[in-house]
This record gives structure tokens, sequence and C-alpha cells, in this order.
């Protein structure tokens, strides 16, 4: 039974098991060559049906079977990542499998499939050595493909799937296949598995009418004690040792190596989830939270949203974005907004210091009961401008019945149909909120809100801001005067150039036929 | 005579230029309309975000500058003058030097302007415009209104004088006894600087709001 390859272990094998002599179609030479082992497959091919005639028949009809399976198979899923190498090599001849395509990792029907077919008549022994943990790396790692054959851990075992009749790679297969194997083939034999310990294996009397499934258990590296390339060049003694028993009582067998597990598993997000096609960079990420919204009368009325909320009392930024807040007592009408977020919590401050009279700062622990900003905005008419203006009035921070006051209505406003942003809202550094009266326990309170937008008036229906008049200008002060300054200085330059290309050489009085001027030498 | 002063590369240059600049101004004011952004078109900001520091410092350059401008401009036509007349008529030279004092006394207050502006500005502590406060800006405009007072001022008295004493030397070399008559043309034309420095003393002289000073030590409310 030939076996296609699963394309999905290709793509990692592929390149991995090239080795040093290259394309060269038909050699064979090397097992550490996936390509070249593929290639010596279908230059068997011919081989196997010349010199077997008698078997083409049954050879096409498998290989009809076997072209049917895959074909099922290709509208198969075969979407884990978590999948087994098998090789299967045999002194008899099984019917040939194409290899599959890169990548593809071959389901449990088509191996069942591929062992029905194979095993249909006769008896046959099946030597089946289950390796606790086998992947593809390990091959890839420990295998000698990289020129240094001689290093590899699976000597005997390339040298086996060379001389063998017919041999099968499948550098993934699915795992659940893999760990019942020894189910799968004591249906498709109708026999049960033996475990043999490799030792004791000349000594076991072997019918060849009958099939036999004899399976040995081999182990993988735990790193305790040996190198995992000792391990696996262990097991790959056992494995000589018994095909040389095996060879020595003159038994045709099948032989499958595989592994209980996969020793290695690459994580692999499924596509269904992700999104197809490309998206904005600028895009706003997934999971964006939603702005705090008060409702009047279920119309939405207040709005804010910012990306931090930071607040500090002693040393240690809290920052409120990421609670969600209660809005008790806020309210909302045509002159004044106002937003109250109740946090409530029980935290304790790493250390808060608290001056007592002598000025002697004594540090301890505070601990903080509820953390309450409120945004207080306010909306007027203004007649120079003829629109109405809203500001932020003032932002009243509340925390353990002390109240600080953050003066906000210099610098945050905005006509009232739009809503105000900035990006940086601070209390100490180019504050657009100026701190208030402070007493002793409060003078270290400070306000950083990053990213913020708020509305409170001019709301309509839908739960979207208006538009963002924001804090930053489209030139700053200070380009506004390098501008003025500069403009100012190359008029000056424009002009005194124009005055300096102006100065001619008087020629009015000019007459070249006239006498030449003549210049009296005394007075 | 048009197309001739059409052709002229001068008229092309300053024409474009002047049409990009003026174009660009009112197209950035319309779209600023139509998308209902007038309101972020500030002059209030702009008086009150720029530094008084950029005022007080432009009007003292001005100040300097626009007056050698008129001083050297009124040399340059009174001394090509004598120059020419002097060809012929030697001894105008040393007699119509005066003109050419009379345009640098023109610079000399400049200078002296320059200096006594550049005086009175000093540190001041604020960032925001209501920890600057009002005395500052005041200041600071006060300080560019005298700079280009005595600067403008200065400028066109160094154009009359130049023009002027041109016409002195010329009517000089024709008639001796006509340059006495025309110096006292040059003394009126002279005495227009001199009415810019007064007005500009007068514009910083003001002593409460002479100096950037700082706020604080002032204890401004």
């Amino acid at each position: 039974m030939m076996r296609r390859a699963s394309a999905a272990g290709l793509q990692h094998g592929d390149k991995l098991w090239a080795g040093p002599d290259g394309l060269d179609p038909g050699a064979g030479s090397g097992f550490a060559q996936q390509h070249m082992t593929v290639s010596w497959f279908r230059s068997r091919e011919p081989h196997l049906r010349k010199s077997k005639m008698a078997r083409a028949q049954s050879r096409t009809s498998v290989r009809l079977v076997a072209f049917i399976a895959n074909l099922c198979a290709y509208f198969g899923v075969g979407r884990s990542t978590v999948q087994v190498p098998l090789l299967l090599w045999s002194t008899e001849s099984f019917p040939s499998l194409a290899s599959p395509a890169a990548g593809r990792i071959v389901p449990s029907s088509q191996l069942a499939a591929y062992l029905t077919s194979g095993f249909h008549s006769g008896s046959h022994t099946v030597l089946l050595f289950l390796q606790d943990k086998l992947s593809k790396d390990d091959f890839t790692v420990y295998g000698g493909v990289y020129g240094n054959k001689q290093d590899g851990a699976f000597l005997n075992l390339e040298a086996a799937m060379q001389s063998s009749t017919s041999s099968l790679v499948l550098p993934a297969l699915e795992w659940s296949v893999a760990s019942d194997a020894p189910a799968l083939l004591q249906e498709t034999l109708g026999v049960s598995p033996v475990l043999v310990d490799p030792d004791t294996l000349s000594d076991l009397q072997l019918n060849p009418t009958d099939s036999n499934l004899l399976y040995f258990n081999l182990p993988y590296c735990t790193g305790l004690h040996e190198s995992c390339e000792q391990v696996l060049r262990n097991n790959d003694q056992i494995i000589g040792k018994v095909l040389s028993i095996m060879k020595a009582k003159n038994i045709l067998y099948t032989a499958i190596y595989t592994g209980l597990q996969p020793s290695r598993v690459i994580p692999e997000t499924s596509m269904s989830e992700q999104r197809l096609g490309r998206s904005l960079l600028q895009a706003a990420p997934p999971g964006v939270k939603d702005p705090l919204i008060f409702n009047v009368s279920n119309t939405p009325c207040i709005m804010l949203w910012a990306q931090n909320l930071n607040v500090r009392f002693a040393t240690d930024w809290i920052d409120l974005a990421t609670e969600t807040p209660t809005l008790d007592g806020s309210l909302c009408n045509s002159t004044n907004s106002l937003l109250v977020l109740n946090y409530p919590r029980g935290i304790v401050l790493r250390e808060c210091p608290l001056l007592l009279n002598t000025s002697h700062v004594l540090k301890r622990y505070c601990v903080v009961i509820d953390i309450i900003p409120s945004f207080a905005m306010s909306q007027k008419f203004f007649p120079v401008s003829a629109r109405n203006w809203f500001s932020l009035d003032s932002v009243l921070l509340k925390s353990n019945n002390e109240t600080v006051s953050f003066d906000g209505s210099r610098g945050i406003y905005a006509p009232a149909e739009y809503s105000f942003h900035c990006m940086s809202v601070n209390s100490f550094r180019d504050a657009l909120l100026i701190r208030g009266q402070t007493s002793l326990n409060t003078s270290n309170w400070m306000l950083n809100f990053i990213d913020f937008q708020i509305q409170g008036f001019g709301l309509a229906n839908g739960t979207n801001f208006s538009y963002a008049s924001d804090c930053a200008g489209f030139f700053t002060a200070g380009i506004w005067m390098g501008l003025v300054i500069t403009l100012l200085m190359l008029w000056i330059l424009t002009y005194g150039l124009s005055m300096i290309t102006m100065v001619n050489t008087m020629d009015r009085f000019d007459d070249p036929k006239g006498p030449s001027i003549s210049v009296p030498q005394t007075e | 005579m048009l197309l001739e002063w059409m052709m002229n590369g001068h008229a092309i240059l300053y024409t474009g230029v002047t049409v990009a600049f003026w174009t660009t101004i009112l197209i950035v004011g319309i779209c600023y309309t139509i998308f209902d952004l007038g309101f972020r078109f500030d002059v209030a900001w702009f008086l009150t975000e720029t530094s008084p520091f950029m005022w007080a410092n432009l009007g003292i350059g001005l100040a300097i500058s626009l007056s050698v401008v008129g001083a050297a401009w009124g040399i340059y036509i009174t001394g090509s003058s004598i120059i020419g007349g002097g060809v012929k008529a030697p001894r105008i030279k040393t007699k119509n030097l005066v003109s050419i004092i009379f345009c640098e006394a023109v610079a000399i207050y400049g200078i002296i302007m320059a200096i006594v502006i550049s005086n009175m500005a000093e540190n001041f502590s604020g960032t925001t415009p209501e920890t600057i406060g009002a005395r500052n800006y005041q200041a600071g405009y006060s300080m560019f209104g005298a700079g280009l007072t005595v600067g403008f001022s200065n400028l066109f008295c160094g154009i009359c004088v130049g023009i002027v004493g041109s016409g002195a030397a010329l009517a000089d070399a024709q008639n001796a006894s006509l340059f006495v008559k025309i110096l006292i043309v040059e003394i009126f034309g002279s005495a227009i600087g001199l009415f810019g420095v007064i007005v500009a003393i007068l514009q910083v002289n003001n002593t409460d709001n002479l100096d950037l000073v700082n706020s604080c030590s002032k204890n401004i409310t």
C-alpha cells in the first residue's frame, strides 16, 4: 500500500529534507530527500509494474480505489495541526500510492482505506513501532539531514526503507488516527496486537500463514537521563534488531513506525477566525470600548470617551477607564450638563504621605473608599461670534470625602454643536485643567486624561460624537510666529533685491556721436 | 508699452508670487467658511499665544533697520548728485556734505531708539496668558509700535532729505547762492524724523508698562 504523503506535512519537511545531492530524479539516494523519495517512488512504479504483471489487475483496481479515496480526501477537512508522521515499509509488495500534495494532513479515512486495500487478502505480519512521541522535526533535527548522514539517528530505519520492496512516507497524519493505529490495524487484519519486548522477539514463534500484529513500544526523550539523540538512536537500534531478527526468520513483514503523540505542536490560528482581506492600519483596533453615555428619557445627552482617565492621589496613578462607573447624580439640560462617574472601590495605596503640624511627613497606607470625578459643562451664547459655545467649567474630583476642583474653562471649550477632543488633558504639564484650592491631604492630587473626548450638548439621537473640535490647531503658536517673521523678512529681501536690480546706468545724456565729456583739470 | 512692461521678468515674478499668495489665502478662507470652521480663525488666540518677546524684538529690529534704509537711500540719492555735480563744479563738494550729515542723523536716531527700547526688555515668568499678565503684553506691543514709529518716520525722512539734498547740490553747482535757501527746506525735512523719535519715546515711556517684569514680584492680581 502506498500512501500519499500529506500536503500539510510537506511544507515544513520539504526543504529540510533536501540533501546535498540536490534534484536528481530517479536516483533514490538518501532517505533524507523527500522529493527524492517521492520521485524514487515514481521510478519504482514502472519497475513494479514490469516485474509483477500478475498482480497488475488487482493493482489497477486498488489504484482506482486509492484514487477515489484521495479524491474524497481532497474534499475532506484537515485543519488540525496536530499531526504525526508515519513511515511504512514492507518486504511484500504493497499497492502504490501517489504522494499527497505538500501540506496536506492525511485524514483517517484515507489511511483506513489504504490499509484495507493493502491487507485485504492473505496473511500479513505487521510490526508496529509506536514511539511515545514523534514529529517531522525529530527527523530534521536528529536525522543527519544537513549533509552529516553519519551523525543521523535513523540509520537502520533509512537502510530498511531503502532495501524494502515498497515503502511509504506520510509526513503528516491526523493524530487521532496515529494513536489508534493498533486498533485500526486490528480491525484491518482481524488479529489483536501483541506487545512484544524486542529482546524476546527472537524467542517468539511466528506462524507465517496467520496474520500477526506485533507492537513495540519505543520511548521518547524526557531530557532527564539521556539526550534526545541518544534515545532516538537507541530506538533505531531496536528497530534494526527487530528487522534483522525478522529477516533471520525469513518472514515477510510490513513495518510501521509512528508516534502516539506529536513531540512538537505548532499552534496555528484557524482560517475561519481570520478576517479575509486587508484592513487599514489606521483602523480602530477591535475591542475599542464604547463611550460613556448618560441618557435622559432614553436619548443620549452626555458622552465621554477617554483612552485613559488617570488619577493620582499620592504616588501611584490609577486608571479609571478600565472600570465601568455608575452615572448617578448626572444631569443634563439645555444650559448645564453634569456628568458624575461613581467608582466604588476599596483599594490600599502603597503609601500615602500625610503632613503633620510639625511638617514631618508620616507615610502610611491609605484606603481609598471611592473615586468620583464629575465633569461640569455649561453653554452660553456669545454675541461677537454669534454662536453658542460650551466649556468644561470644572472637573471635581471627590474621594474619601475630600474634594479638589480643577478649572477647565480656559482651555476646554468648543462650539456647542461640536464635541471637544484633546490627546492630553492634564493638570501639570501644559495644563488644561488648573487645580484650585487644595488642603493638606489633597495637595498631591493630579489628573491626566489621555485621548479625551467629551460632548455635553447637541447630541442627536445617534450615539456618535459630533465633529470633534480639537485642542490642537492647524499651526502652533510657535509656527505662526516663525511664519510671520519669515514672511516679513522675505518680503523685505525681495524688495531690496528688486531695488538693486533696478539700478541702471544713467544713459539719458549719452550721445555716441557727440564729443566725449571733458573734465577740466583745474577749477 | 504695457506689453513691454509685462515682458519684464521682474513683473512676472512679483505678480506671480502675489497672486499665488492671495489665492492661497482666499481658498483657505473659503474652505474654512464652507465647513463652518470659521471659529478656528482666532485673532485673540494669536495675539495672546505669541510671545511678547517676538513683538518687542520686531520693534527693535525694525527701528534700526528701517532707519538705516532711509539714511542709506538718502545718502545714495544725495551722494550721486554731489558726485555728479562735482565733476563740473568741484566747489560744491565741501558745502553739500551737510546734506549727507542730515541723512546720517536719521540713522543715528534709529540706533539710539533701538538701544533705548531694547534696554526695556526683561525676562518674565509665566506660560499662560493669565500668568503672563496684561502688562507684559502691553510692554511687548508698545515696543513693537515704537519701533515701527521711529522706523517708518526715519525711512521717509531719510528719503526726503536725500532728494532735497540732491536738488540742493545740483542747484548749487549752477548758482552758488541757491544753496542756503534750499538748506532751509532740508531742515524742515529733517524735523519729521525727530517727530518720530519723540512719539516713540512717548510710546515706551509709560513707566507702569515699560518693563517686561516678573509679574509675581510686582504683586499683580
